[in-house]
This record gives structure tokens, sequence and C-alpha cells, in this order.
């Protein structure tokens, strides 16, 4: 079975929650969208994600959620074995500073995205985090490079030797 | 594990068991263990039912355990003077291995310090602002480069060089397949240029010295590069027609400096020096090999290629190589290659339908397998063919040579014929159809040429 590599998009807001898949529907030909309006929720997803033998790339993660909050279950992301390397974006409006402080300090927040964005910047943040994760773990990164960032994967080729003359 | 690779171990396996239970009259008792370990490796390598270079690996363990001197098979009785075990585990440090050594030293060095992008600007320059000469100079610098580095560490290189490039042209722009195929052609066509080009030259050219026939690097370069330079001009042409440029002015970034450092500069001089004692061989007759210790001593010794960058070095495709060389010889000390070519009446062919024979096996078979598996399991039947006196001579050796691994370096129809092939579809911007034509056409233009060849140029000069 192929191993794939899932987006997870946690927002509690219908609207929105649609408006950020829609923005980044480019990638999911090869990286799935998974949805979820609550950090529970959030939670069963990335189970079941990881005991399919797949894993999670990138979260994009609104902070102001029914029940735990985002900065909660990216912190409790950062600290599971599992989903330590998932690149994580907050994209919230409401995020206060003690609490963004503790998702760049305890969960490795890569980006912080207040909310409205842009679509052309959202984008271009999943595509060079996607890129990061790709280059980090996958062994065959070539498959990636028509929706990611061709241009460093290439160069990854060039200097990383995981493809040869043959 | 996927049902190619299942269909891939059974088969092996039935291959590997079948000449232990057969027996194939005119053919020995060692000849039939060659023939399992060649019909293991051919299945292993064609379903890559293990990775390529295991397979080689594999093919050396089982020639030292079945048919050396100190292995497990008691050849004392029988005619059959098994060969001592370092003859098949030698192979990996072969000469032409060691000249691969040499190579892939300056080529991870010259990553190291980015002197393949900066080459590239520099080379890149006179080529101006008009897409068809812009690709005219795309194709020639991957080719120049690709003669020297890796051809797969080229077209990646070029990738980077041309994305942006391509990123900036119309979206309906056919020229934008024509220069994201022009790259992966351009290196494979490169790769023929040198001995260290591409691998299967390697397995050729190993071949011809276990006969005792030494190719210096500059005779190779005078059989092959016109072939090059040609092929070159006419894939140009051959994207030109197909993908025709529809604006007028392209920009190209060519910014950047080269670096100056003192590890840098250590690095220029090694490779200028380097290539410079190669193309000459023919004049100083330093064996190319032996020049090949130079590069790997000078960066070493100064730091220039530090202990990581050794172990980063590609080592599986010096194992690949070794395992191709390896089984040429244990086909041919067993007598199995030439009772494989006794089996054919090639005397109703003629000198040139052979060589036509295989220079389209070659190209074929390597569209779909790797050029270096592909070289590898050619060149003993065509060593063979020579040897048991159905062709004459050294000039026929050679060129039969040439033919086979030209021919796999002219395979280019599918993502999957080469690993620049591969990243050029990668990027998008061309599809498998567009790839599957003008490869054709470029493939065969190039077989007839190798042909006209052995006809006009290579009898003369060698």
């Amino acid at each position: 079975m192929e191993k794939k590599i899932y987006i997870l998009v946690v927002e509690d807001e219908p609207e929105v929650l649609d408006s950020i898949v829609r923005d980044i529907t480019d990638f999911e030909a090869l990286f799935p969208i998974e949805m979820a309006d609550t950090a529970e929720e959030a939670r069963e997803l990335i189970r079941s994600i990881i005991d399919e033998g797949h894993s999670v790339g990138l979260i994009l993660c609104d902070h102001v959620l029914p029940g735990d909050n985002g900065v909660e279950l990216l912190v409790e992301m950062q600290n599971h074995e599992d989903t330590h390397h998932t690149k994580k974006v907050l994209i919230t409006g409401q995020a206060g500073l003690q609490e963004t402080v503790r998702a760049v300090n305890d969960a490795d927040l890569k980006h912080y995205i207040a909310k409205p964005w842009e679509k052309d910047k959202l984008v271009s943040i999943v595509r060079t985090l996607l890129t990061d994760y790709v280059l980090e773990f996958e062994t065959q990164p070539l498959r990636y490079m028509q929706v990611l960032d061709g241009e460093r994967i290439a160069d990854h080729i060039r200097t990383s030797g995981k493809l040869t003359d043959s | 594990m996927s049902k190619m690779k299942l269909t891939g171990l059974i088969l092996g396996l039935i291959g590997f068991t079948l000449p232990l239970i057969v027996s194939f009259p005119g053919l020995s008792l060692a000849g039939h263990f060659a023939m399992s370990i060649f019909l293991l490796a051919a299945v292993f390598w064609m379903f890559e039912t293990i990775p390529i270079y295991s397979t080689s690996i594999l093919v050396i363990f089982f020639q030292v355990i079945l048919l050396s001197a100190e292995g497990f098979i008691d050849y004392s009785a029988i005619d059959y003077s098994p060969l001592p075990y370092t003859q098949f585990i030698a192979t990996l440090a072969d000469p032409i291995i060691i000249l691969f050594l040499g190579g892939f030293v300056l080529a991870d060095a010259s990553v190291k310090y980015d002197f393949d992008k900066s080459m590239t600007r520099l080379l890149l320059r006179p080529f101006g602002s008009r897409p068809k000469f812009i690709i005219l100079g795309l194709m020639l610098v991957t080719a120049v480069l690709s003669a020297f580095m890796s051809n797969t560490a080229t077209t990646a290189m070029m990738i980077t060089v041309i994305l942006p490039i391509i990123a900036r042209m119309e979206p309906g722009d056919p020229a934008r397949i024509g220069i994201a195929l022009s790259i992966p052609f351009a290196a494979n066509i490169g790769g023929i240029a040198t001995p260290i080009g591409t691998p299967p030259n390697a397995v050729v050219i190993a071949a011809l010295n276990q006969q005792g026939m030494q190719v210096a690097f500059s005779s190779w370069m005078m059989y092959a590069l016109p072939l090059a330079i040609v092929m070159l001009f006419i894939a140009w042409q051959v994207l030109l027609r197909l993908y025709p440029p529809a604006v007028e002015s392209v920009t190209l970034d060519l910014s950047g400096k080269l670096k100056k450092s003192k590890n840098a500069i250590i690095l220029y001089a090694t490779f200028g020096l380097t290539v410079l004692l190669w193309v000459t061989e023919g004049l100083h007759g330093i064996r190319s090999s032996i020049v090949a210790l130079m590069p790997v001593a000078v960066l070493t010794l100064t730091s220039v290629f530090e202990k990581q960058d050794i172990r980063k070095l590609p080592w599986e495709v010096l194992w690949l190589i070794a395992g191709g060389i390896a089984l040429g010889i244990s086909m041919k000390e067993t007598g199995l290659a030439e009772w494989m070519v006794g089996a054919i009446s090639w005397d109703q062919f003629g000198y040139l339908m052979l060589l036509a024979v295989f220079g389209a096996v070659a190209l074929t078979m390597s569209n779909f397998l790797s050029n270096t598996v592909t070289a590898s399991l050619l060149i003993p039947l065509a060593i063979s063919l020579v040897t048991s006196g159905l062709l004459d001579g050294v000039a026929g050796m050679l060129m039969l040579g040439l033919v086979i691994a030209l021919g796999s370096s002219f395979a280019m129809v599918l993502p999957i014929s080469t690993p620049p092939n591969a990243i050029a579809v990668s990027t998008g911007m061309v599809q498998t159809k567009d790839m599957i034509s003008s490869g054709l056409i470029i493939g065969l233009i190039g077989l007839v040429l190798i042909l006209v060849l052995s006809v006009i140029y290579w009898p003369f000069i060698i």
C-alpha cells in the first residue's frame, strides 16, 4: 500500500473551513486533505491516519475551538512521536501573545497566519512547508515535484544523490 | 510486494533452478552454473525484484560460491579450471571502476562548491535571448556537463535553471515542452561522449579491456564525440519543429558568482587538470584510470572533499557496474556466452546486419531497463561472437561494443527509460506522449547514425 502524506485542517466555522480547503485544493491530488472542527475530532483523525500507516505532513489549525484549543492540540502533537515532525501552522484571529509564544516554543510552530489571509500567501506557505517535509522524510521526492517547489526538489536531487544514473 | 516483483521473484528462481536440473548438451558443468546466475540476474534486473545494484552484488556472491576455485563446487574431476575468487571480487576495483570513482569525486565536489551551476551560467551567456538559441545553449551545456558528471545530477541542476524560464512563458507556448524535453535528451546524448559519461560505457570498456583491448579516454571520445555533437543538433531541430517557440525573446537569469574560496580554487584547478589529462591520453599515454586517482588524492588530502562527502558518493552505481563486469567474466570463462551465441546461425547475417540487430536490441531493451543492465546483458554475447570466430577482428569487437553502449544511451522514449527522463516528466511540464513521439524520432535517427558511422567512420580510425 502506498504511504500518503495528509494535510489536516482544524477549524470550527464551516465557511472558514471550506474556504481554507478551497484555497489549498491544488495540493489534494498528492496530499489528501482531512477536516476536523474540534481538537477531539482531529485526534481521532490523526490516530486513524497513523494506524493506516500514513503520516500527517501539515496541520493548519485554528486556535479558538470548542473544547481544547488549537495551541493545546499542537503542543500535544509535538510531544507525540507520530506527529512530532508534522509541520504546524496556526491560522487564527484570536490567539493571544502568551499562547502564540507557547506554540512557538513548545510546538515548534512553523507559521502564524492571521485571519483574514490572502490565498497566494497561504498557498505559498503550504507549498514551502510540504516541500520541507517531503525533502526531510521522503526517499522519492520526485513524484511531488509537480505540486511543490520544483526548483528545491530538483536541487535536492542534485545534491543528495537520492537518484543516480543507472 | 507488487505483482511485478513477485513475478520476477518466481521467474528468477525458476531461471536459477532450470540449469541445475536440466542438462544442456554442449555446455559444461560450470556453464550450467553460470547460466543459473545469468538467468537469475537477467530476470531480477528486468523485473527489479530487488534493487538493480543488489542483483549485481548477488551475481558476484554466487560466482564466488559456485564458480571460483575457493567455492563450494569441486571442479577437480572435470575439464574446467575455476578462476580464483579474487578475480570476481576484483571487479570492484577494476580500472574502469577507479576511473568512475575519480569522476564521481570530481562531480560531487563540483556540486559541493556549486561549480556545475557557475559553469552553466558562464557557458549560457553567449546564447542571447532568442528561445531557439537558448534551447541550443541549454542543450550544449547539459551535454558538456553530463559528459563528465552524472546525467541525472546534471538534469536535476538544469531543471532548476529552466523552471524559472518556463514559469515566465505563456502557458500555451509549445516551447515549454520543448525546453523541458531538451534537458534530459541532451543529458542522455552527452553521456555517450566520454568513457565516464554514463555507466553503460564502463561496462563495455571493461569487457573490451578483458579481451586485451585498451580503450583510451581520448580514443573513446574520437569514436563517440562526433556522434554526440551531431545528435545534439538533430535533437535540437526535432524539438524546434515539434514545439516551435511562440515568443521572440526569453529572459534568462544568469546572475550569481563563481565561488572563490581556497577550496573552490583547488577544485577548479584539479578538475581542469584531470579533464585535460583525460582528453589528451592519446598524447601522453598515462591511463585514464591512473589519472583518476589524482583528483581523489588531491581533493581528499586538501580536505576539499571530506569524510562525509566520501560517504555520500554513489557507491551503488559502482557495484552495479562491477556486477555487470563480473557477469561478463563468468559467461566468457565457462563458455556460456559462446554456447549461447552458437545457438543462432549468425553467418546468415551480414556484418552490418549484425550491428543493426545488436543496436536495435540495445535501444529497445534499455527503453524499459536500466542502460547499464542492458549493456551488461548484451556485451558478453557480443564479445563471444567475435572471440568464437563468427566475426573477425579487433575493429569488429570494438564496433559491436560501441553499438551496444551508444544504443542503450539513445533510449529516451519513456519516463522510465532513464532517470533524466523521469525528472523531466515529474516537473509536470511534459506529458509522456510528448516524450514518446520525440524520443522515438531521436532514438531511431541515433540508431541509423550509429550504423552509418560503423561504415564510413569507425573502420578508418580504429
